[in-house]
């Protein structure tokens, strides 16, 4: 079985949802009125989700991630370096990600490669960056205009590689971003920066642009069969376009994985836990979820006549094309396995904390992906042939 | 003057401008003083009613925006400056001196910037439920956040007038039509959804100007209309009864004979 790396990815939700959700509102995002958020509970709940991240570290994950999303329930971290900021304090081993930072939405990215860089320096060099345009919802909630968007992430990239890696001070001349003096301090630890992660929805625009750059690319709750278009052209791009062979570490995919005793046990608790995820934090009117031009024309007909959106799917389907794992130990594996093996992935982007699921559903999850699954996956330690115990001679 | 809307021959062609191929329909009396109609946003490619009415009395231009109905928008158009060059070499290119300018929504902004910029251009001015100014507390609709159904319900008073905007088969050809017309939209009008200068400089608007409106418009709310009449001093102010943001569709007659009244009034 090939290697794959194990990251745990928080959304940090807001679970209490009113009882009339369904009914009365028509999207988890932009319009979802924020006197459903009560900022006594979100302590507490900050907390826990702080927490429940510690315990992956403790449990050997290789990383935890955070990431930006505005004005939702889905995930309530408007500012995902503060949360690392906390977690460089709490986590003293795995990696820390921040997948990602929403460029585009910001008029100032050299605030990100500053941050970052802060960051970077003060976890001694634990941070991966992911970088994304954000959501369509979110061109709403920060009236930014998404038909620039791609423009700005393009060229917000640029600055914030060039203030990591060049000598400072230089100017940055760009269409969007114009600036007279780059000289960020402090500088990044790692060299030549922080690994950059890119996730998507299987757009060719982000695929070719991760490929072109060795990023990792991670599919984000796709079909299985969407992964393993996503996976191809990149590795086709890499190799035909940029002249390389794509290594599984480029490979992510990003996937709610559900574990337990058996098979349905993990059915059961998947179906009442994950599908909040699905029926009620994703829940978006479709005119949020595509501004105009966030999408090129191409990639729109691309969705529309695949024919997926908006169709609703069960608990089950979603586990039947791979959009979910769910399973015991084995069937887990099982399905890792062919994701390593037969799509050549080498990284797990997953969580455990979905909706209103308690804790230690939470801590079962997580535990059994680390102690059991997890193992299926690493190098096995070289043993030691034993031997009898020299005694030097004093 | 007649409320009889006879047939009325129209020219259908495509003319370059700045490299855009520009399609435009072109009607009426050759000797009648010219008229260029500057169309709202989805409403590109159409030869309805209004503008038969219109053509009755004028040598009418009905240009497709850049962006909309059969002309393109190339990349680099992304702002109103863009637009403003663009119909200036426009009605060059027409030979063109002086004309009298409508435009409605998206198409009345662009009119009233190109009377602010191009005054020698413009004889008279007519501003229908236009955008291009903020009045604060007021917000014109956010029609990037509707879908069809909501955006029909919110410009029209009587759906059946939006008839000849529904295309034969709601297919995935006519969605992205519809997604590329709205990015145009995105491109002039995201943030801010209006110029916020436009407002003072409209002061600088001499010629005589008709601003109309549907009484019941939820897009651009009616107030919209009272403050382009307020800036302009040479402007009179008619608001139509029973109708909202497309006049042109639900009282048309109403609608093109104040306009028609208004541009002949004093003509030569």
């Amino acid at each position: 079985m090939n290697k794959l790396q194990f990251h745990y990815f928080h959304l940090m939700p807001w679970p209490y949802l009113p009882a009339d959700y369904d009914q009365k509102y028509d999207s988890a995002w932009v319009t979802l009125p924020n006197s459903i958020y009560d900022p006594i509970k979100g302590h507490a709940l900050y907390n826990r989700y702080l927490d429940e991240i510690e315990r992956a570290d403790k449990l050997g994950w290789d990383s935890v991630i955070v990431n930006e999303h505005h004005q939702n329930a889905y995930g309530t971290m408007p500012s995902p370096n503060i949360m690392a900021a906390v977690l460089t304090q709490r986590i003293k081993r795995a990696k820390i990600g921040i997948v990602g930072n929403a460029l585009p939405l910001h008029d100032d990215p050299l605030r990100v490669a500053e941050e970052i860089a802060m960051l970077d320096v003060i976890s001694g060099g634990r941070i991966i960056s992911g970088f994304v345009r954000g959501t369509g919802m979110e061109y709403f909630s920060y009236s930014v205009n998404p038909t620039i968007s791609r423009e700005r992430m393009d060229e917000a990239h640029d600055l914030i590689i060039q203030a990591w890696t060049r000598p400072g001070p230089f100017a940055f001349e760009g269409e969007h971003y114009n600036y007279r003096y780059v000289n960020i301090w402090p500088r990044p630890i790692q060299q030549p920066h922080p690994p950059i992660w890119l996730p998507g929805t299987a757009s060719t625009e982000t695929i070719d642009f991760a490929a072109g750059h060795k990023y990792p690319y991670m599919t984000v709750f796709m079909p299985m069969d969407q992964r393993k278009r996503a996976y191809d052209m990149y590795r086709r791009l890499a190799e035909e376009k940029y002249g390389y062979e794509a290594q599984p570490e480029q490979l992510a995919f990003c996937v709610p994985c559900v574990v337990a005793e058996s098979d349905d046990i993990a059915m059961k608790e998947g179906e009442k836990y994950v599908m909040w995820l699905f029926n009620k934090a994703l829940k978006v009117r479709p005119e949020f979820f595509v501004p105009p031009g966030y999408m090129s024309v191409r990639s729109l007909r691309g969705m529309l006549e695949s024919g997926t959106y908006g169709r609703k799917a069960s608990f089950k389907e979603l586990v039947d094309t791979g959009v979910v794992i769910a399973g015991s130990v084995d069937t887990v594996v099982e399905k890792l396995a062919y994701l390593t093996d037969e799509l050549h992935a080498g990284m797990l982007v997953t969580g455990g904390h979905v909706g209103e699921i308690p804790d230690y559903l939470v801590l079962k999850n997580q535990t059994m992906m680390a102690e059991e699954v997890m193992p299926h996956f690493r190098e096995k330690p070289v043993r030691a042939e034993p031997k009898p115990v020299e005694i030097q001679p004093v | 003057m007649s409320d009889v809307v006879t047939p009325i021959e129209k020219n259908e062609r495509t003319v370059n401008v700045q490299g855009i191929a520009t399609h435009i329909f072109e009607a009426g009396s050759p000797v009648a003083p010219p008229l260029l109609y500057l169309h709202g946003t989805n409403l590109g490619n159409l030869w309805l009613d209004y503008h038969r009415a219109l053509a009755q009395y004028f040598h009418l231009f009905a240009p497709d925006i850049p962006g909309f109905g059969l002309t393109e928008r190339p990349d680099w158009m992304r702002d109103m400056s863009d637009y403003i060059l663009f119909f200036r070499d426009l009605l060059n290119e027409l030979g063109l001196d002086k004309v009298m300018l409508v435009g409605h929504s998206i198409g009345g902004w662009m009119a009233a910037e190109i009377a602010v910029w191009y005054p020698e251009r413009v004889k008279k001015l007519v501003l229908s439920n236009a955008a291009g100014i903020r009045v604060k507390g007021s917000s014109i609709a956010d029609i990037f956040a509707m879908n069809a159904q909501e955006l029909i319900a919110a410009c029209f008073d009587n759906p059946m007038a939006a008839m000849p905007l529904m295309p034969a088969e709601f297919n995935v050809d006519f969605l992205l039509v519809q997604y590329k017309e709205r990015t145009t939209l995105a491109s002039l009008a995201w943030n801010p959804s209006y110029d916020p200068k436009l407002e003072r400089r409209l002061a600088s608007i001499k010629c005589p100007t008709l601003v109309i409106w549907g009484a019941n418009d939820r897009v651009i709310p009616p107030v919209y209309g009272d403050t382009f009449h307020r800036q302009i001093a040479n402007s009179r102010l008619v608001k139509l009864e029973g109708t909202g943001h497309m006049p042109m569709f639900e009282k048309h007659e109403e609608w093109a004979r104040s306009i028609c009244e208004f541009l002949e009034q004093g003509k030569d």
